[in-house]
């Protein structure tokens, strides 16, 4: 390996730091802008919440068939989710958020990509 | 994206609508005409298909691949021998003891939430990895945890409903506030119909008043036959009175859903 491409290699890193930072920043501002939106006293966390049929019923339309597709596919990015949904990216990440700091959904970031799941505690 | 009919919920508002017989005679009408498909009763409340076919051999319950305690391997009980014709039938049935109704009544909504991902898990499981055709379930009627999560987890709700005016009024409220909201695809059986519909203009003026009154395509419309009532539960009438007008309607329905299927 040259010199050149050692040095090449550096700035590639810092860059894919600097991106994965913005996208969590990204994602943050999300949620806030959703927090803001909705008012604090809609979207209070709770302790645990789980994601039952009933739960679903009770939900506004928009965040049903939010919750309603992670549930079909176990496990999911916002883009998987727009997807199904037909819905924009950036719409259903803040939905997703949403629904995380509401407690129903988990999220766990791999790398760049941030996926939302039910909770799977004892699952098989 | 097109959504195929391969999981099919038979619901109701009330009990004693036929939910039971007409899932057994649609299952087995698509068995007999080469199908492969898994029949599955989620009334925990009052389990009926344990009775209907036999409980000796089963070595797992549904009840137990939802409590994660067995995979749903184990609770496929091919009944295939019973049916002619070329299809697969499988039943999974529900535990019918007093104590396993009285656990289920029991489950928390943890627990609720567990079973709709162990539901939905079965399209993977059982339609794409085993390669059946169709997977249907009986469910319990109303706003009951099984029967929600059935629902959810199914590609197609048939609603079996009478003219009974409290059951009529129950059931356009659940087709407005739960089917709706869960944007399923839905149609209307309407059991026990006592009005002629030997002809063919009878048939179409009556299925424009059922959609008229749920707003909801209609799938099929039962006479109130005596003989189904006299056979009391005990025979498959697909199977063991092809002939019958009952089973011509049940094969009608089958056919319609598979008609849908291949377009």
């Amino acid at each position: 390996m040259t010199k050149q491409e050692v040095l090449g290699r550096k700035p590639l890193k810092i860059l894919e730091k600097i991106k994965e930072n913005l996208e969590k920043l990204n994602e943050k501002m999300e949620i806030i802008i959703e927090l803001q939106k909705r008012g604090r006293k809609g979207v209070q966390p709770l302790p645990d919440a789980p994601l039952d049929v009933m739960t679903l019923l009770s939900m506004p339309d928009h965040l049903r068939k939010t919750a309603m597709t992670v549930c079909r596919l176990g496990r999911a990015t916002a883009d998987e989710v727009a997807q199904q949904t037909r819905r924009a990216r950036a719409v259903e990440s803040g939905y997703l958020n949403q629904l995380v700091i509401m407690s129903h959904l988990k999220k766990e970031r791999v790398g760049r990509k941030a996926y939302f799941y039910v909770e799977k505690e004892d699952q098989e | 994206m097109i959504i195929l009919d391969k999981i099919i919920a038979v619901h109701s508002y009330k009990g004693g609508t036929g939910k039971t017989h007409i899932s057994i005679n649609l299952a087995t009408s698509f068995a007999k005409h080469g199908k492969k498909v898994c029949l599955m009763d989620l009334d925990f409340r009052a389990p009926s298909l344990a009775t209907f076919f036999s409980s000796k051999e089963v070595e797992c319950w549904l009840n137990d691949y939802l409590n994660g305690t067995c995979k749903i391997d184990k609770a496929l009980i091919d009944i295939s021998n019973r049916i002619n014709g070329g299809g697969k039938l499988s039943v999974v049935l529900a535990n019918p003891s007093t104590e396993a109704i009285r656990e289920m009544s029991a489950k928390d909504r943890k627990w609720e939430m567990r079973a709709l991902g162990r539901l939905l898990a079965l399209r993977n499981s059982l339609l794409n990895d085993k390669a059946f055709d169709y997977l249907i379930f009986d469910t319990s009627p109303g706003l009951q945890y099984s029967s929600i999560n059935a629902i959810v987890s199914a590609d197609l709700v048939i609603v079996a409903t009478t003219f009974d005016r409290s059951d009529v009024e129950g059931t356009k409220r659940m087709l407005d506030e739960l089917y709706d909201l869960f944007e399923k695809k839905t149609e209307i059986v309407m059991n026990r119909v006592l009005y002629d519909i030997s002809s063919k203009s009878g048939k179409n003026s009556l299925g424009k008043k059922i959609e008229d009154m749920y707003q909801t395509p209609v799938l099929g419309m039962i006479p109130c036959f005596c003989d189904v009532a006299k056979a009391e539960g005990a025979i498959i009438f697909v199977q063991e009175k092809p002939e019958h007008l009952f089973s011509k309607i049940v094969d009608e329905m089958a056919d319609k859903i598979e008609r849908n299927n291949s377009v």
